[in-house]
């Protein structure tokens, strides 16, 4: 990380002093002596100055013998040398730790010093992603970067993951922050599951190759972002990968991960009670098995005490608790995931590569859900003249992931199938006997819902397989010493292939048909810009203004096509199917912006930054189209100006930014079309009208921020602290109404509603020691982001955002978004439930029962080294949040529940007054009717909101640093090795049995819910690096 | 020199910026149209949409999970029954059944009504068979929901109302019934050529069955005002009877599904949840020995007819072996078995009724009645001897006693499938009689074990259209499934 730099950093100052003198030297790195390209060599007090070239050589001519030349390279400490009488002056530059940190890569991807910025910035290095690898890169960064939100949902190898930075600021959109791969904005879609199945097919951002990572900018806030127009509006997330750079040795690194995964929670299960209802078992069907119908399919059966029964197979057998109490570990494997990189890196006068090669292999819980993935990745970058560079970067992704799970009430959801089935029913039995002689499959419940997972998992597959390509070209241009012209464009092109199938014989696959469906498509986002740069010196101000434009497009296309009946069996192509369907659809919209970029700062102390930027959309009616934007950011570095300059008061900064961002829609939503139905056998056409209502007059919405904040730094920074509220009203939003279903129309897209979104961030840093052989670093995060419905569309109560079961997660005006309704209690004034005579609760009024944001969270990290050994530990916490679980409201009426035990042989006295005499009630209900009635029935949710609130050791690694003195005499140059964990376990779980992470999607309101989700999983493996 | 070659640079730059300008706003204009969708269709298409849905909707849940459990023809199992048991925690339900109702046939129609009578685009033909279609749509909605948005509803796209207020059912129904006489006028000497030849998938554009449809549909919403609104029941009686009305089984207005898996019956037969023949229905034929049972009905695995009572509780039904009990008729659930909106036997019955109560004519109820059975028998490709021998036995004769359930009864039996309306014939008529349940193996539900009367209004539309549908609650006596809409008198 602190050798990387780039090539377009360099911008040339005109000379303006008489000559006296020429210099020449090399700027060297101190420790290695490797030559460092790129370093600026500035005559202090003037604008004069130059880079040093690919070997580190430089040369000034004209020189005062009274100058100071500055030597500044990021990442290195800045040294001043007299020119005097030299004429050759060599420089070794020494690394600066802690000033790396503060050099970070801004929107557009301009290199800024991080004290200039008037809005809040967070950088992750390379080795924070890539030691305790994670195959998604985002999960690397949770509880790492205040205001940064990452849920990982529990959706299989490679699922995709919640991402939110500063919380929510649009009722409709993705509210996902923009991610920007170097300066190539990529697509970023959340994707997940329905509580009526689905798999998770992932999201773009596992694409990223940790490996290839040199750092990651987390821009929050539109101020940051106000460059990169709409996209940018819920923050920016800047990867820059590794270019090539001069190392040691060879230049090859090698990088290899392996970790196990195993199941790290699961829901808790009684093992008292089998089949049966009413505490007895289920009555006897003609053919001599039970009857597996409800209710007698549940495990509300007598107690297992070892009596002679008939068992679901219709089998003579004894009935008594499994001897495996915890069927998810019976069934689930222990899974592993094996990545091996390699890269090579080269430089030379006149350019430089980087090409890696990544492989990725692993295998979930679930046996037969693997990856295996490829990335080959080309970087490299070449100075045709003195003035004209290009650089570019070529990466190919294939990827194919295997059998990614069902989830929630999908029929193949193997976590709800072994959760539900009763407790007396071996797996081994369920294992052996998985179809019977005529095909069908053999199940213990007649519901389509509930399959044997053994069947589910050999015979209702899928096969993921995606390519995909990113690459750019960007040349630059220095036409003068201050005038400088850079263009750019790139893309990010995805084809993706999903085939899954379900085999005949079991009637939740087209009624035993068997069934197939093949997706294919392909989405390509393309942009390019052009941005010229003016650089100029008016006394103690420092002008940079910039005018840029830039063209994006994005296009995407799917071709579906699905099957059922099917002819032979096991056969899984189209033509293999009596009935087949299919369909198309392409969806394109295009953005034109112009802006215009601007930076003063006066004195080094005294910074102020303007955007500019005008966007064109296709999204929008031609009328309302052009829509304008600005960000005003200014930084005051205070102990400068007040001429503090000491040890204790290291850093002090105020900053302040204010922002005005607009946003387009998705394509066609402005034009009233109808559909041709695809029909077959009819001899009429059929068309039909869609379900949302076309807006002929949208305008764009508009997002209003602004922020302050502070950065404090104290003896030598040892201890630091940063600090920042922010307030953004993102108003006219652009959403999709719901409408009464009389209006004959489920939408309508409008501008209305307006949300309010503040908070405060706070960082904390500090070193309580260092040493040569020892040091600790000690970090704290903390964030809290409120996110307020301020109004939505006149009359509207509100709008569902998602639903489960009974119970929706819904924006209502007045209340913070996300908030959970559904069925409470009947209760009387007083809030006491009311009692029927028979000692049943009944269903009360559908209110509010909890909302999905945490009141706060944040992390704490920890790093010790002890010599070459480090030891690094991440832990998350947050605090409050709910989420409604189904799975255990299903698991209690079924009567698997541990839970369910209670008041089985008694009876349960529901706490509350009796609705007629209001005494306290003292009749006991039968356990599993009141678990039946209340959560089916009466779908009352109160029972199953769980508080999300959890401290969970998110990473550990133990690493060691080879000692140079070991690897002496081999061609190692540097070598380490680590011990790591991920999510190893919860500290504390407010929930108990259930991970409040395990939601099954990752869209802004997908931690509302929890359905029977895979077991939860923590891995623990090795790292090892290598560089030649 | 160099002022020069700035200006030519400064207005090749404005010349390229102005051209980049123009070309783009041309380029965005293209990404603008939809490529997925056209902006003009034939009504035709829609109109061929909107009678789809209405056939689509006589086997949907408003049928599979509640008329056709309420009617006492069938139980469904699982997750399907609990409507069954007489509860109403079925919201989601309810909205679905509302905005699918709304969404499928009524959308459609208000567009083609909107295209055909349009200036430019008029067709008094079309407009009067849309008419029809527009009004089953809207009755089978106020059947079920009592007062809905009609004037302004399903108007969001047509006349932009997103928030549509309520009209009552009796003034729905006054208007329904002007809308179908305004139609049977047109229709009865209209030139086909301006309806829809080759896009009718009913009576493939046959626009004398077409007259007859229409004005027997308006025969039956007459009759449904027989308690509601006594004059104008029987002044359009009247007026339908001076007109020609569906009298074999050619005018029956059906249709095959041949797209997808065809006649969902033939899913819910052999898949999950799955249906069971009602123990009321089968005693019914085996009692009269009526020759539908085996239409109508599937032997079980014994080969006996085997039904399910009505509304057991869960207790009850877990030990009532209802995986073994009998399935739906072949003919009733197979792929391509036909679908109902209206049949003859069903106009004949009408008739009985009303000249039995109308006319106080008990003869020619009675021959009315025979021939209602006789249509429907021959419905189902009976056998001639058993057409005969079933209409020699009492239950083809009305006893004179207890004629209006005779009726009632054989009303129940000749609408089958069309499940819907036999649960508005049933409410309106109270026969076949649906016990009270008082069987402590029952479940009584929130009706105290009365047949539900209504479907709710679901929280959504509480939340969408709140004022509007608050008014009309109150006017109707609440919210709750027992009680009645306001043709419902008995």
């Amino acid at each position: 990380m602190n050798k990387l730099f780039f090539l377009l950093i360099a911008i040339g100052f005109s000379l303006s002093a008489s000559a006296q003198r020429s210099i020449s030297g090399q700027v060297l790195e101190k420790e290695t002596n490797v030559p460092l390209l790129g370093v600026s060599i500035l005559v202090k007090g003037s604008s004069k100055g130059t880079t040093s070239d690919f070997d580190g050589n430089y040369e000034l001519n004209n020189l005062d013998e009274n100058a100071v030349l500055v030597f500044s390279y990021l990442g290195y400490t800045t040294q001043e040398i007299v020119v005097g009488n030299q004429n050759t002056i060599n420089v070794s530059l020494e690394i600066n730790a802690q000033q790396m940190d503060e050099v970070v890569i801004t929107a557009l991807n301009i290199q800024r010093d991080k004290e200039s910025l008037g809005y809040s910035i967070s950088q992750v290095s390379a080795e924070e992603v890539n030691v305790a690898r994670e195959n998604n890169v985002m999960n690397s960064l949770s509880g790492k970067v205040s205001g940064l939100q990452i849920t990982q949902s529990n959706t299989g190898v490679d699922g995709s993951s919640r991402v939110l930075l500063r919380g929510i600021t649009t009722i409709n959109g993705s509210n996902r922050p923009l991610v920007v791969v170097d300066g190539i904005p990529i697509s970023n879609g959340g994707s997940g599951g329905s509580s009526w199945g689905g798999v998770d097919r992932g999201d773009a951002l596992s694409d990223i190759n940790p490996d290839d990572v040199a750092s990651i900018s987390v821009l929050k806030g539109a101020g940051a972002a106000a460059a990169y127009g709409s996209l940018g509006m819920n923050g920016v997330i800047l990867i820059t990968t590794k270019s090539g750079i001069r190392k040691k040795g060879v230049g090859i690194s090698f990088n290899s991960t392996f970790t196990f995964t195993d199941i790290a929670l699961t829901p808790d299960l009684q093992n008292e009670y089998g089949t049966g209802a009413f505490g007895d078992f289920a009555p006897m069907a003609g053919n001599g098995r039970p009857i597996l119908d409800y209710p007698f399919s549940w495990s509300w059966g007598p107690k297992m005490e070892g009596q002679a029964y008939t068992d679901w197979l219709g089998r003579p057998g004894v009935y008594s608790p499994n001897p495996n109490g915890n069927p998810y570990k019976e069934f689930y494997n222990t899974g592993y995931s094996l990545s091996n990189s390699v890269s090579f890196d080269g430089v030379n006068e006149n350019g430089s590569f980087r090409v890696s090669i990544t492989d990725e292999d692993g295998q979930g819980i679930i046996s037969n859900n693997t990856i295996s993935k490829q990335t080959l990745n080309l970087r490299g970058s070449s100075k045709l003249t003195d003035k004209f560079s290009i650089d570019g970067k070529m990466t190919y992704i294939t990827s194919k992931v295997k059998n990614r799970p069902e989830l929630a009430e999908g029929s193949a959801n193997t976590a709800l199938q072994l959760s539900l089935m009763p407790r007396d029913i071996h797996l081994s039995d369920v294992k052996n006997n998985i179809v019977n002689p005529i095909g069908e499959e053999i199940k213990w419940n007649l519901d389509n819902t509930f399959n044997n997972p053994y069947w589910s998992n050999r015979y209702v597959q899928n096969l993921d397989e995606k390519d995909r390509f990113q690459g750019f070209i960007s040349a630059n241009w220095e036409i003068s010493d201050h005038f400088n012209l850079t263009g750019k464009t790139g893309m990010d092109y995805t084809v993706y292939d999903y085939v899954s199938h379900g085999a005949r014989g079991a009637q939740a696959i087209s009624n035993g048909l068997g069934s197939y469906s093949h997706n294919s498509g392909k989405s390509n986002i393309w942009n390019s810009d052009i941005l010229a740069t003016y650089t100029t010196d008016i006394a103690a101000f420092k002008i940079t203004t910039s005018l840029g434009a830039s063209y994006r497009n994005e296009y995407s296309s799917y071709n579906n096509i699905s099957g059922n009946d099917s002819k032979v069996p096991h056969f899984y192509q189209i033509s293999n199917y009596k009935n087949s369907f299919s369909s198309e659809g392409i969806s394109e919209k295009g953005i034109y912006s112009y802006y215009g970029l601007g930076q003063i700062s006066y004195g080094g102390f005294l910074y102020f930054d303007v955007t500019l930027r005008n966007d064109n959309s296709s999204t929008l009616p031609k009328e309302n189209n052009s829509y304008w934007y600005h960000s005003e950011n200014m930084s005051f570095l205070f102990p400068k100006l007040l001429g503090i300059n000491d040890n204790i008061l290291s850093l002090g900064k105020i900053r302040g930014s204010y922002a005005k961002v607009g946003n387009d829609t998705s394509p066609y939503r402005t034009q009233a079309v109808y559909n041709v139905d695809q029909t077959v056998t009819l001899p009429y056409t059929v068309g039909s009208i869609p379900n949302s209502l076309p807006s002929f007059d949208l305008r764009p919405e508009t997002s209003k921020s602004w922020e302050v904040g502070t950065e404090l730094g104290f003896f030598d920074n040892r201890l630091q602290l940063d600090f920042t509220y922010y307030e953004t009203e993102t108003t006219d939003q652009i959403m999709a109404v719901p409408l009464s279903g009389s209006t004959a129309y489920s939408s309508k897209v409008i501008n209305a509603g307006s949300i309010e979104n503040k908070g405060y961030e706070l960082q904390f840093n500090a070193i309580p020691f260092t040493s040569d052989n020892f040091e600790w670093n000690l970090g704290f995060n903390f964030t809290k982001s409120n996110s307020k419905v301020v109004a939505l569309n006149e009359g509207l109560e509100g709008i569902t955002l998602n639903t489960l079961w009974n119970v929706s997660v819904e924006a209502r005006p007045g209340e913070e978004f996300g908030s959970l309704y559904g069925n409470d209690f009947l209760r009387d004034n007083f809030g006491r439930k009311l009692i029927t005579n028979d000692g049943y609760a009944q269903r009360g009024d559908r209110v509010k029962l909890g909302n999905i944001n945490p009141d706060w969270f944040g992390g704490i990290t920890s790093n010790i080294r002890y010599k070459n050994l480090s030891l690094s530990t991440l832990i998350s916490i947050q605090q409050g949040g709910e989420f409604y679980s189904y799975g255990r409201a299903y698991r209690m009426f079924f009567g698997t529940d541990k839970r369910s035990l209670h008041g089985r042989e008694t009876g349960i006295i529901e706490e509350g007054i009796n609705e007629n005499t209001g005494f306290d009630n003292t009749t006991p209900a039968n356990a599993m009717l009141k678990q039946f009635s209340d959560v089916f029935t009466n779908e009352i949710a109160t029972d199953q909101i769980l508080d999300a609130s959890n401290v969970k050791l998110r990473e550990v690694a133990l690493t060691f640093d080879f000692p140079s003195s070991m690897l002496h005499n081999t061609f190692i140059q540097s070598a380490s090795l680590s011990a790591i964990g991920r999510n190893l376990f919860f500290f504390y779980n407010a929930a108990g049995d259930i991970d409040p992470e395990a939601s099954y999607s990752s869209g802004p309101a997908g931690t509302a819910f929890e359905h029977s989700s895979l077991p939860s999983t923590r891995s623990y493996g090795l790292n090892l690096k290598i560089n030649f | 020199m160099k002022n020069i070659q700035t200006t030519i640079i400064k207005t090749a730059v404005v010349i390229v910026i102005g051209l980049s300008f123009f070309s783009c706003e041309k380029h965005l204009d293209d990404l603008r149209d939809n490529p997925n969708a056209v902006t003009q269709i034939d009504d035709a298409a829609l109109f061929t949409k909107a009678v789809r849905s209405l056939f689509q909707g006589t086997t949907d849940q408003s049928v599979s999970r509640f008329a056709g459990q309420y009617a006492h023809y069938f139980v469904a199992g699982s997750t399907a029954r609990p409507p069954d048991q007489y509860g109403d925690g079925f919201d989601e339900n309810y909205n679905d059944m509302f905005t699918g109702m709304y969404g499928g046939t009524i959308r459609h129609i208000e567009e083609v009504l909107e295209i055909t009578s349009a200036a430019e685009t008029e067709n008094e033909v079309r407009y009067a068979m849309a008419q029809v279609i527009a009004v089953l749509g809207y009755a089978r909605l106020t059947d079920a929901f009592g007062d809905i948005p009609y004037t302004e509803g399903g108007k969001g796209k047509t006349e932009g109302i997103l928030q549509p207020k309520y009209d009552t059912q009796e003034f729905i129904y006054q208007d329904m019934i002007k809308r179908l006489g305004a139609s049977v006028n047109v229709l009865k000497d209209a030139d086909p050529a301006l309806g829809y030849p080759n896009s009718d998938p009913i009576f493939n554009n046959d626009l004398e069955k077409w007259t007859r449809f229409a004005n027997s549909v308006r025969l039956r919403l007459a009759m449904r005002l027989r308690d509601a609104d006594n004059s104008l029941s029987l002044q359009t009686v009247n007026e339908c009877l001076a007109n020609p009305l569906m009298e074999d089984n050619s005018h029956n207005a059906t249709m095959i599904e041949t797209e997808g898996n065809g006649n969902a019956w033939f899913g819910n037969r052999t898949g999950y949840p799955s249906i069971k023949m009602s123990t009321k229905l089968i005693d019914q034929l085996q009692g009269t020995d009526d020759p539908r049972l085996a239409v109508y009905v599937s032997k079980d695995q014994q080969g006996n007819y085997s039904g399910m009572i009505n509304g057991l509780g869960d207790v009850a039904f877990g030990n009532s072996n209802f995986s073994a009990k009998s399935d739906m008729g072949i003919a009733l659930s197979s792929r391509d078995s036909e679908l109902y909106l209206m049949n003859a036997a069903e106009v004949w019955l009408l008739r009985a009724e009303a000249a039995l109560v109308y006319d106080n004519d008990p003869v020619t109820a009675n021959t009315l009645y025979r021939k209602g059975i006789e249509t429907s028998l021959m419905q189902w490709d009976i056998e001639n001897t058993d057409i005969t021998t079933f209409l020699s036995s009492p239950t083809a004769t009305l006893s004179g006693s207890n004629d209006e359930e005779q009726i009632g009864v054989q009303m129940w039996l000749a609408l089958t499938p069309n499940f819907y309306e036999s649960w508005s014939y049933i409410r309106r008529t109270g026969f076949p009689v649906i016990e009270e349940r008082t069987d402590p193996k029952s479940s009584r539900g929130v009706t105290n074990g009365i047949m539900p009367k209504r479907f709710l209004y679901s929280s959504f539309e509480l939340s969408s259209n709140n004022n509007n549908v608050t008014q009309a609650i109150e006017r109707q006596g609440g919210n709750k499934i027992s009680v009645p809409v306001w043709w419902d008198k008995n």
